[in-house]
């Protein structure tokens, strides 16, 4: 990857168009990437990823609190919340209390927006696609149904792709779809295989978001699709460096039992999709789209069912649970953003 | 893990040449016949699918039926039952996968392949 820190490159933002649904638009003023991002771009631009052992071993640790994380807690979600691991898409300041079908649904919606962003129609003629970081293969499933398209998902942890493998069985799939072990940044297909690479809510999770938008852009087809949903932190402004003391170490709580590496922010997705070349980079904040989703987990980790399934669930679990005040802090704060990046690989 | 996938999935290990197929090697396998018989499904198949991969994986597998060479004019119904029992209910539920250049055995368990790299392999 080139080196792309040149400041003239960074602060014009050329061609792309940048537009949301219902929330206001967002004019990405400033493209300074987030200190965290800078890293990941200088190793990357030496050529070679001089990662040290410690660096490493700690991208190991990751990986595993990860599957484990999932292994352990996504029974409890599935109970809950059903086979959607992601935030529901609601019409913004909805003050109506939802049932748990309605926030099903806005998960449902959630998926469809996010094809209808990225401009992916029926006559798009999706026919392969990868999910990845699929969770228990709610997206996959609902996609392949959609489009009659084949869809394989990764994730890190095997609970996850058993259940997923199991869940398409059950609902015929099983010819259609198929989950498997994999990690996001080593995918194991050939270059240039999929239509539409789907990642909704996984990027938070990669350490490395350089190494993840290269191999998202690797196996997409030639004017095939990538679409990346995604938890970000505020675009930084003209002569931030980083984020505020306080703001990171709001972050910093969170990823410790969410398992997140550093944060960044869209405007970093934008710059590194800008950099490998990719066309028609769209962007949009969600945030507004995805209040209340939030409160409504938290709601049903307090009923008595959830209290018994959480408890029954294990500490991380639990610290998950007592974690999401300050998902909902960060969303009011305006630091924690809910971003949809989307690109075509030129033909 | 059935043939469909494995006929997609490539050794990922940095610098590897020949990265397609792996190699199987068969501990546990379950017939399952979860999906039904559809022609076209299985025609629209045939002209995406690496048939030698298919048959040498089949045979890791213990079914011998499928002929070395896909039909190049229009299939029987006899070839079209041998296909789909070779690409979608033949199971691998325990093994390994195993890359033809340097051997490394990515374990496939409870029917799910990890194909998770170690340090040294990125």
């Amino acid at each position: 990857m080139k080196a792309t820190l040149a400041p003239s490159s960074l602060i014009s933002l050329p061609r792309h168009k940048v537009s949301s649904l219902r929330s206001p638009s967002l004019l990405i003023q400033s493209q300074r990437p987030s200190s965290a991002l800078m890293t990941t771009m200088k190793t990357a631009s030496r050529g070679s990823v001089a990662v040290t052992a410690a660096a490493t071993s700690s991208v190991e640790a990751l990986r595993e609190g990860i599957a484990e994380f999932y292994n352990e807690t996504s029974g409890l979600w599935e109970e809950i919340w059903g086979d959607h691991m992601h935030h529901g898409f609601y019409d913004p300041d909805s003050s109506v209390q939802l049932s748990d079908s309605g926030h099903r649904e806005a998960q449902i919606r959630m998926i469809e927006e996010s094809l209808r962003f990225a401009g992916v129609t029926e006559e798009k003629k999706i026919k392969r696609v990868v999910d990845v970081g699929c969770g228990i293969g709610g997206s996959s499933r609902y996609i392949a149904s959609k489009f009659g398209a084949e869809c394989v998902g990764i994730t890190l942890s095997p609970v996850q792709a058993k259940r997923a493998n199991d869940l398409a069985a059950a609902q015929s799939l099983s010819h259609k779809v198929s989950f498997q072990v994999a990690d996001a940044l080593e995918q194991p297909f050939e270059d240039g295989m999929f239509d539409l690479v789907w990642s909704m809510e996984s990027g938070e999770h990669m350490p490395d978001k350089a190494k993840f938008v290269k191999e998202l852009v690797r196996v997409a087809a030639p004017g095939g699709r990538i679409i990346i949903v995604t938890w970000c932190h505020r675009n930084l402004s003209q002569g931030e460096e980083a984020l505020q003391p306080w703001e990171q170490n709001l972050l910093d709580r969170i990823c410790k039992t969410f398992y997140l590496p550093a944060w960044c922010s869209t405007s970093d997705y934008v710059n590194l999709l800008q950099s490998l070349s990719l066309q028609d980079i769209k962007c949009a904040d969600w945030s507004e789209n995805v209040a209340p989703f939030w409160p409504a987990v938290i709601r049903t980790a307090l009923t008595w069912k959830g209290l018994v399934s959480l408890l029954r669930s294990g500490m991380k679990s639990i610290k998950g649970a007592l974690t999401m005040p300050l998902m909902i802090e960060g969303y009011k704060k305006g630091i924690i953003k809910f971003g949809i990046i989307t690109c075509q690989k030129p033909l | 893990m059935r043939l469909i996938v494995h006929n997609m999935l490539t050794c990922n290990i940095k610098g590897v040449v020949n990265k397609f197929p792996l190699r199987i090697e068969a501990e546990k396998v379950v017939i399952k016949k979860e999906v039904d018989f559809n022609t076209d499904f299985l025609r629209h198949m045939l002209a995406k699918i690496e048939w030698k991969a298919l048959v040498d994986g089949a045979r890791s597998m213990g079914y011998t039926e499928l002929p070395d060479h896909a039909p190049e004019a229009e299939e029987s119904y006899s070839f079209l039952k041998k296909f789909h029992h070779a690409l979608l209910e033949l199971h691998l539920e325990e093994g390994s996968l195993v890359c033809q250049e340097t051997g490394r055995k990515f374990p496939v368990e409870k029917g799910v392949p990890n194909m998770l790299l170690h340090e040294d392999e990125v």
